[in-house]
């Protein structure tokens, strides 16, 4: 079953083609992370599935049941703009959103403390607003966002402005909420964070996908060909083996490029046997490394390859 | 139903709390109560006892001297605590620098000079004062019937007329005394003096003023809380939750609430004070036209959600309150306009104008509680017609402030032009 769908959808402002025939499917109950540099287009879709802004062309689907009016309850939203009431308390605030997301009293008096708890917040429940650091309101714009655990969260930028402590600390109940069998949708364009959470990935480059699926699978894809291998012994043999194309040595390690087609359990055999191995690692490129490439290429399209070497 | 409940009750909280509304709140009914209190004060100065006036003639003619100490006398026989005395009588000017000079020091309240054929010809009177005080012209004409009542003694013992003849015609020439009767309801008929007469115009003047100060005055707080919403961005974790629709419905809803709640106590502040001056100081019977406030309720109702929709739509698309007041201007004009044409309004509440006002519907509110306020002859008739208008015009109102409201508040940057806006009310 998919969480979020969109087919087709497409959103200009004036000139520029914000958004460009972008087909997506989220699955239920999975990370997916909606990845690419400033200018993406990423706000755009969020804002778009939200129903902030309204698609030029194109359909958004929500749980199967079509439009977003019948789903808020069942939604939380994260903009990537903060912002609170600043005169409020902190508490209050919370309590206040929780309402208007159709939570009982009762409920409120449960989940609020619960809330501030989790995200390390009980100290500062009367305390105002304005009165938080920056890190802290984000933490608590992500407890408004939780308040009524949704189904489907979107989170757009929400590790932005948070120190690594805050970072973990939110990693592991997105985690937690995960396993809970909710569906986390969320827009990064720092690639590592998306590494760490996210089951699927898609690419944005000037609205246009570049790249989507399950994330496992697109790293096997673009698997860069390169071992890492730590030996005990006389390594000289290495270059002359068949299947290898350079080997480097860096510090202990040694980095082996394979030549195309050539096998990382061939390199194991033929190691074995003749030196000690100490570590053996194939490198997965990092998305980073993916989205770089990938991004360069359509950058540089129709002019040459150079880059795909 | 409930989210339109809370974010109203937020709203409400959120004006009601702040130490400045309590501080308004406070502020305005102890200044309605001072000017009350001060004004009944004053009342009272006005017939209480005063010292007493002190001026200098000079009397050109030179044969009035006895007549003019005589109707100082008089004056001063029969009103003894409004004196007026007569420090110099002179028969020339050539010396009167130094009255002129105890005038210009405050020692004399005012000098006046009679010309040389003021009996016979056409002589005036001249006064000279230091400043003109409204006391003092009081005291001027004063002295100047004075006077002329020396002139006019003088003229009939000129003429030889009798001192019985004069008599006679002083009693032949004696004030009617009148009163004013209201028959407003058959069953009882009521003397109004004139205090009451005031106190009614006044007291229309005050409805008027009430409902518009809680409509407009009030109204303002729509601006700032969207502008602070749509600045704060907290307007889309609102629009994730709730439709733009509740969210401005829940907000009108708060703010009138907040209207009723200083209106409710600013009325009865001031409905109190009134009462109670009218009943220590005035000596005038107060007769607020209570019957009539249900409409008042219904009025401001109307009205308030009128104007307060206007301003959700011009706030939304507005990035500051400076930039909304220029948009705010042409409403504020229309507004004042029945303020500006109260008295008017006041005095003939079944007039052309005050007909034609009423069923303007910005103005239907204000006119209307003006005219039910000032007469109690307004057309059961006429009432009904300009609810039923207003009732109609609020929700068209409304549902194109929405439409504004639920694009604008989510642009930022330039404010968009009249032609967007109006590509933004086709939508549907």
């Amino acid at each position: 079953m998919e969480a979020v769908v969109l087919e087709n959808v497409c959103k200009s402002f004036g000139e520029v083609h914000a958004v460009d025939k972008l087909n997506v499917q989220v699955p239920a109950g999975s990370v997916y992370g909606f990845l690419g540099p400033n200018g993406a287009g990423k706000t755009t879709t969020i804002r778009m599935i939200m129903n902030i802004i309204q698609p030029d062309s194109g359909q958004i689907k929500i749980f199967d049941d079509g439009a977003i009016t019948q789903a808020k309850a069942r939604i939380g939203y994260m903009p990537e703009e903060r912002g609170l009431y600043r005169k409020m308390k902190v508490g209050k605030v919370l309590a206040y959103f929780g309402a208007i997301k159709g939570l009982s009293a009762s409920k409120l008096n449960f989940r609020v403390p619960q809330w501030l708890q989790r995200l390390d917040l009980a100290g500062w429940t009367n305390k105002k607003v304005e009165e938080l650091s920056r890190g802290m309101h984000q933490k608590l714009q992500f407890a408004v966002m939780a308040i009524n655990e949704p189904d489907l969260l979107i989170l757009d930028e929400p590790f932005s402005g948070l120190d690594p402590v805050n970072q973990d600390l939110l990693t592991d109940i997105i985690c937690r909420m995960r396993d809970e069998g909710r569906t986390i949708l969320f827009s990064t364009h720092v690639m590592h964070e998306a590494e760490r959470l996210c089951d699927f990935i898609l690419l944005i480059n000037k609205g246009k996908a570049v790249l989507d699926g399950k994330l496992d699978e697109i790293r096997s894809r673009y698997k860069s060909g390169v071992v890492s291998v730590e030996l005990e012994g006389d390594t000289s043999f290495i270059r002359t083996l068949p299947m290898v194309k350079t080997a480097e040595t860096q510090g202990r390690r040694i980095e082996i490029s394979l030549s195309e087609k050539a096998d990382t359990q061939d390199l194991l055999k033929a190691l074995v046997g003749r030196v000690r191995v100490k570590a053996f690692e194939v490198k997965m490129p990092s998305l980073h490394e993916i989205f770089v490439r990938l991004v360069h290429a359509s950058q540089y399209i129709g002019r040459d390859n150079v880059e795909d070497s | 139903m409930w989210k339109i409940l809370k974010i109203a009750q937020r709203e409400y909280l959120d004006v009601v709390k702040t130490k400045t509304f309590i501080l308004s709140i406070l502020f305005t009914p102890a200044i309605i109560g001072i000017v009350i209190f001060v004004s009944g004060r004053t009342q009272r100065s006005v017939t209480g006892p005063r010292p007493p006036r002190e001026v200098a003639v000079a009397d050109l003619t030179n044969q009035l001297t006895d007549e003019i100490k005589d109707s100082f006398e008089q004056h001063n026989e029969s009103n003894p605590q409004r004196q007026i005395l007569l420090q110099e009588l002179l028969s020339d000017t050539s010396s009167d620098e130094p009255i002129k000079q105890k005038v210009r020091d405050g020692q004399l309240n005012a000098y006046f000079v009679l010309d040389k054929d003021s009996v016979e010809g056409t002589g005036k009177i001249q006064s000279f004062t230091r400043s003109t005080k409204i006391i003092d012209l009081d005291l001027i004409s004063n002295v100047e019937n004075l006077l002329n009542s020396a002139i006019f003694n003088r003229r009939c013992k000129l003429k030889d007329v009798s001192q019985e003849l004069l008599a006679q015609i002083g009693e032949l020439r004696r004030q009617v005394p009148s009163e004013i009767i209201d028959i407003g309801s058959a069953s009882e008929q009521k003397r109004i003096n004139k205090g009451e007469q005031i106190a009614k115009t006044m007291a229309s003047f005050f409805f008027m003023f009430m409902m518009f100060m809680g409509i407009f005055g009030m109204g303002q707080h729509m601006l700032t809380s969207v502008i602070e919403e749509k600045n704060s961005r907290v307007i889309e974790v609102l629009l994730s939750a709730v439709s733009p629709f509740e969210l401005m419905t829940g907000k009108i809803l708060g703010l009138a609430g907040i209207s009723l709640t200083v209106m409710s106590l600013w009325s009865a502040a001031a409905i109190g004070s009134a009462y109670y001056g009218a009943a220590h100081w005035w000596n005038i019977t107060l007769e607020l036209p209570i019957g009539i406030l249900p409409y008042f309720v219904i009025y401001f109702i109307l009205g308030f959600i009128m104007f307060s929709s206007f301003l959700a739509g011009i706030g939304s698309i507005c990035n500051t309150i400076k930039e909304s007041q220029s948009l705010m201007m042409p409403i504020s004009i229309i507004f004042i306009l029945p303020m500006v044409a109260w008295f008017h309004l006041a005095q003939q509440p079944d007039g052309p104008l005050a007909r034609v006002l009423s069923f303007v519907p910005p103005l239907t509110p204000i006119v209307m509680t003006l005219r039910l306020a000032a007469s109690r002859d307004i057309s059961f008739l006429e009432i009904f017609a300009s609810i039923i208008l207003l009732a109609v015009f609020v929700p068209i109102v409304m549902w194109l402030a929405a439409k504004v409201f639920r694009t604008g508040i989510l642009m930022y940057g330039k404010r968009p032009g009249p032609r967007e806006v109006l590509r933004w009310l086709k939508q549907s």
